[in-house]
């Protein structure tokens, strides 16, 4: 009892900080209906700014994360500028080959900037554990679980609640249409776009305390966010982080039955079962997996 | 698009014939190890790009699982010839059927989804394919790899000298070659061109949609296993991560989108600029920059040539030839992004 009790915990806790990174992706492809495949590398880009920000100044990691995120904004406009908004209408190969592009381009720029050597932030709360009701929890994991999921939330309130994120809704809905409204479709992908990216960054600059940082490190990400958002429904925020936690859950459950490598596989397997029994996911709109790509 | 179109069967024997009796003196003139494994590996990327050609360009399934099959292939010859002691010519062909099926199987699956959800299937499925590698260690050895003996002898396919590789790369792409040729002068070719350019209206037309693109999806599988087999006998060392990493099923990508996406020889074009150009890079900045070099040429062509350097070509000579100069094709080719 006990022992499930805390690979529930662990598995929730590991969820929570996918929602982040998946709640972007799933942004980035119900808006711009591209697949950002080099979502992850943002998160390794706010990694290694809280960490370099952390060893040149000291600062405190999480208080690091508010001066690495805007950074983030801007390489996400850049990005967007020169890349994303080029492949808008453009043929399907270049939706997907662009980012992943971007994905080999930025990784290998980590490598050449800062070397494949594995980093760690430390701080002295890094070995800290609570103890409720006999669950071990580390409070990093805490603070930063407890910070990915207000940001998730304030992601969720800001596109339901105000009028920009209503604007990004409708051309989420119907491109041609919203645009006939008057609003700026170009401007609300590049801000859909940078924000996503930039919640990447604050989900990477949250782990830089409770994960080795090196270029390679998205890799291991990707393909887990890819997971969470089809299971999700691509372009559902809600969906994400549902199965964002769900997909934490069978990580910790099936990595301590099965072992590391054995439970990758099994969500795998889930995924190409989802992909073939209900592309649009739990929370998807019907009809999106049949989009062509343009 | 007039991408598919056979253009003059007389002009390509023409051009065809110097450029094969050249091609087989290779190995006469170039005696260099360096340069000769240079071209052998050109001649393996060229078959490998224009055999996903055949499921990316031909049918429009944009696969980035194609690591599993040139891993399905290498894995399958090397451990028929080292357990049984099964030539890996004949392993070769169980590698080839066995991708085959497994092509088919996924093809029926995953055609199905369109767009990034087949994209995304196709990773998965390259990345089940490659944990299993790693992790069953009983059959594959996991990360430490398989080791072909030296010296095998002809009879199983491994050679002392390189040169035999040649011929047996340069075998390989035209076997690849011919078989697209073939496909797109049947009837799976013409109904593979109607799916590209409109599914829904050529389903109606009684198009069998999801039977083409198994087809078209298991040839690829096959043909990629064969460059599997023919990697593990030529380097006579495999591993997962020289075999089924995802990286493998991007550098087919790229060779055949660089070259020519949907072209005939456009991917084995794509292989003649990208590998060598690599090789240079890689000699003159080292790895991770030449990376960059590598990624930043990926987004720019499909930013500015969504159809490569032969689809680039094409449509110059087409514009040239109906009147129009080489300018206005330069800025219609640019125009799509």
């Amino acid at each position: 009892m006990q022992l499930t009790l805390q690979i529930l915990a662990n598995g929730l806790l590991l969820g929570g900080l996918y929602a982040l990174l998946a709640v972007g992706l799933t942004l980035i492809f119900g808006v711009l209906r591209v697949v950002n495949f080099a979502h992850a590398e943002f998160m390794m880009l706010g990694m290694f700014g809280v960490y370099w920000v952390w060893r040149m100044t000291g600062l405190d990691p999480y208080l690091a994360v508010l001066v690495v995120t805007p950074l983030i904004l801007l390489v996400g406009i850049v990005c967007d500028r020169l890349i994303i908004q080029r492949t808008i209408g453009a043929p399907e190969v270049t939706v997907v080959f662009a980012t992943l592009g971007l994905s080999i381009f930025l990784q290998n720029a980590a490598l050449m900037l800062w070397t494949a050597d594995i980093r760690s932030v430390t701080t002295p709360y890094s070995a800290m554990v609570l103890t409720p009701f006999g669950l071990r929890v580390s409070v990093p994991m805490l603070i930063s679980f407890a910070v990915a999921m207000l940001a998730a939330a304030g992601l969720w309130l800001f596109l339901s609640r105000t009028l920009y994120g209503k604007a990004v809704q409708a051309v989420a809905q119907n491109r041609e249409a919203a645009a006939l409204m008057g609003i700026n479709v170009r401007r609300v992908y590049l801000w859909t776009f940078s924000v996503a990216v930039a919640a990447a960054g604050t989900m990477g600059g949250l782990i830089a305390p409770l994960f080795t940082v090196y270029p390679r490190v998205g890799m291991s990400y990707i393909v887990t966010v890819f997971v969470i958002v089809v299971l999700g429904g691509l372009g559902s925020v809600p969906g994400a982080v549902l199965a964002a936690l769900l997909i934490g859950l069978i990580e910790a459950a099936a990595g301590f039955l099965f072992g590391a490598a054995w439970a990758e596989l099994s969500y795998f397997l889930i995924f190409l079962a989802v992909l073939i029994a209900r592309p649009q996911g739990f929370f998807g709109r019907r009809g999106a997996e049949v989009f062509a790509g343009r | 698009m007039s991408l598919g179109q056979p253009n003059g069967l007389r002009w390509s024997l023409v051009v065809a014939l110097p450029v094969a009796v050249a091609l087989l003196a290779i190995p006469a003139v170039v005696t260099d190890v360096f340069w000769l494994g240079l071209g052998i590996t050109v001649l393996m990327w060229a078959a490998l790009a224009t055999a996903w050609n055949i499921s990316a360009g031909l049918a429009g399934g944009l696969s980035l699982g194609h690591a599993a099959y040139f891993g399905v292939g290498a894995y399958t010859a090397t451990l028929l010839f080292l357990r049984l002691g099964v030539s890996p010519w004949l392993g070769l062909l169980v590698g080839a059927a066995l991708a085959g099926a497994l092509g088919a199987a996924i093809g029926a699956i995953t055609f199905r989804l369109r767009g990034p959800f087949f994209v995304l299937a196709t990773l998965a499925f390259g990345i089940v394919v490659h944990i299993a590698a790693v992790n069953w260690r009983e059959l594959t050895r996991g990360a430490a790899g398989l080791l072909l003996p030296f010296g095998g002898g002809a009879q199983n396919m491994l050679f002392a000298g390189i040169a035999p590789y040649w011929y047996i790369g340069l075998g390989l792409l035209a076997l690849t070659l011919g078989v697209t040729v073939a496909i797109r002068r049947s009837q799976l070719g013409y109904y593979l061109v109607a799916l590209r350019e409109d599914e829904d209206a050529a389903r109606a037309l009684g198009v069998r949609v999801v039977r083409c693109k198994v087809a078209a999806s298991a040839i690829s599988a096959a043909l990629t296993a064969c460059g599997g087999a023919f990697y593990a006998t030529y380097i006579q060392y495999i591993d997962p991560s020289s075999t089924t990493q995802f990286e493998i099923s991007v550098q087919i990508a790229l060779v055949a989108i660089v070259g020519g996406l949907g072209t005939t020889l456009g991917p084995a074009l794509g292989a003649v600029v990208v590998v060598p150009l690599g090789e240079i890079l890689r000699a003159w900045l080292g790895g991770g920059p030449a990376l960059m070099l590598y990624a930043l040429m990926l987004i720019v062509i499909v930013l500015a040539a969504p159809y490569g350097v032969l689809g680039l070509l094409q449509r110059l000579v087409a514009r040239l030839r109906s009147g129009r100069g080489p300018r206005g094709a330069a800025q219609g080719s640019g125009g799509r992004a």
